[in-house]
């Protein structure tokens, strides 16, 4: 206990210093708030707003979390595909990699006119893409970096290729999926951020930063954007319980 | 029913058949195994020693020859649970407990959870790991992971056990505790078991018999009969022990006259 509390002490010190510092700087060198706002300015902001701050937070987590399932579910069964049918596997990483690389800042308004102006799922589907890749990759390692040895040992055994899958590929996948879902995870809050950042319906932190921005509410702006760390963060630690409680044997080789 | 527990018969085994880098693992290799028999093979690295014990798993195929494991064809053996295998890496599942480790070739055997428990733990306490069931792999020592191993190995009670360098990895003084675990586990089964091997020492201790290979070709060159009797601490000391030792390390430098026709059908010496 008491070295668990030694370790989270050290961040939390150095957070409120870094904000302390940031207040002062402010203050003596007298900023405007179009420079740079003071935390003060931007606590106030978010807690005299919160309950606008907390819909637009749900908002923004629900596209993501939309998007993370989305985007989770096709990756985890194309891996699936990919490790099972030897034809897929060159056809399928050039593709995941491709979607890697799609520009999605410039898809977002291509999408957005291909569906209903106040649909959220351009947004999902942005959110979705970007996901894709990092549990698809992960996946698709976990299922086929199984040590040889076990897979003559279900071979002498008998066991089918659906049950070297069971017993073998999917719990050898797990500790690797959840390295793809902690880079994911935050990462499907950023797309969703920056998907609503590009036009479709005012909600969501995306919008509602750049609506704040262009009138020249620094405070707010600065507030949403603390939001949005806050719902990262969340999504962050959702992951690394689920993966606790998934994964215990991983535990000694975990990751961060 | 046959009664050799492995019968194999001019077994080749070409790698790349035809191509440039064509490599023969086995070439010609003869040999029986009979029942409740203790059999090391021997040899430097290259020697086919491994490749033979994977035909008889049927972890791969021959290219030519017969192999008859149990009395049936090395694929029919293996889709009958009719051995067990053991390797240099205890392969355990790390996300399974000990217990559930051992039960996993009854699991799938199709045995019910009741019965494969039961007999889970019937074997954990055979290799003295009976405290350990709901432990984790990982939180065990080398020489238990492998006595796991061999306890999974043992699981559908199979009539012949295949070991592939089972404790090369662990140290002496565990080694040996091991190797007597061994045999007190396969006479108490009357196991055949086919055992594979670096160490003169080990496989003089363990065997009947100690097959001797040689590579490039990979194949037998001489058959040592080791008629040491029940084995035990003192066996190790004994002269005849060391005459074995003698033998054994003879053949495999090429220098001895094969010896011992007991029951091995010995093939080339060339």
């Amino acid at each position: 206990m008491k070295a668990r509390l030694n370790l989270i002490w050290p961040p939390i010190l150095l957070g409120a210093l870094f904000l302390l510092a940031w207040q002062a700087l402010v203050v003596i060198q007298d900023l405007k708030p179009y420079l740079l706002p003071a935390p003060s300015l931007i606590f106030t902001t978010f807690t005299s707003n919160l309950n606008l701050m907390v819909e637009t937070g749900i908002y923004t987590a629900t596209t993501a979390a939309l998007g993370l399932v989305f985007g989770t579910l096709v990756g985890i069964l194309l891996a699936m595909v990919a490790q099972r049918f030897f034809v897929f596997r060159n056809l399928m990483i050039p593709i995941a990699a491709g979607i890697a690389a799609v520009p999605i800042v410039a898809l977002t308004p291509i999408l957005n006119n291909m569906f209903d102006i106040t649909s959220r799922t351009p947004r999902v589907l942005i959110t979705a893409i970007v996901v894709f890749f990092p549990i698809f990759v992960n996946v698709y390692r976990g299922l086929t970096a199984v040590p040889p040895v076990q897979l003559e040992l279900l071979r002498s055994l008998s066991a089918t290729p659906r049950t070297v899958l069971r017993v073998l590929r999917i719990p050898n996948a797990l500790p690797f999926f959840f390295t793809g879902l902690k880079v994911a995870a935050p990462l499907a809050v950023i797309a969703a951020l920056v998907a609503e950042y590009f036009g479709g319906p005012q909600e969501g932190l995306g919008s509602k930063i750049a609506a704040s921005a262009a009138n020249t509410a620094y405070g707010r702006a600065w507030a949403y954007v603390v939001v949005a760390i806050i719902v990262g963060l969340a999504f962050y630690l959702i992951t690394l319980a689920l993966e606790r409680v998934a994964t215990p044997w991983a535990g000694r080789t975990r990751s961060a | 029913m046959s009664e050799f527990a492995v019968h194999a018969e001019g077994v080749w085994k070409i790698f790349n058949e035809g191509a440039a880098n064509e490599v023969t693992a086995l070439s010609d290799v003869s040999l029986d195994v009979r029942k409740g028999e203790f059999v090391s093979l021997i040899g430097p690295s290259g020697c086919g020693k491994s490749t033979l014990l994977r035909v008889i798993a049927d972890l791969t195929s021959a290219s030519r020859g017969t192999v008859e494991v149990a009395g049936m064809t090395p694929q029919k053996a293996r889709e009958d649970h009719q051995y067990g295998i053991a390797f240099q890496q205890a392969a355990l599942l790390d996300w399974r407990t000990v217990r559930r480790n051992v039960e996993l070739p009854l699991e799938l055997a199709g045995w019910d959870k009741a019965k494969r428990r039961a007999r889970a733990l019937e074997l954990l306490d055979m290799v003295q790991l009976h405290d350990f069931a709901e432990s984790r792999p990982w939180e065990l020592s080398g020489g238990m992971q492998q006595r796991v191993a061999i306890a999974r190995s043992l699981a559908t009670d199979p009539e012949i056990l295949l070991m592939d360098e089972p404790f090369g990895a662990l140290d002496e003084m565990t080694r040996e505790r091991m190797q007597n675990e061994l045999l007190r586990i396969a006479g108490a089964t009357n196991t055949s078991v086919i055992f594979v091997t670096h160490s003169i020492p080990e496989a003089v201790y363990l065997s009947n018999r100690v097959v001797v290979m040689s590579p490039r070709p990979g194949r037998i060159t001489h058959v040592v009969d080791v008629p040491l009797g029940d084995r035990n601490e003192d066996t190790r000391e004994s002269d005849a022990f060391f005459e074995a030792v003698t033998a054994v390390r003879e053949a495999l430098r090429g220098r001895a006259k094969p010896v011992g026709e007991g029951g091995a059908r010995l093939a080339e010496t060339s």
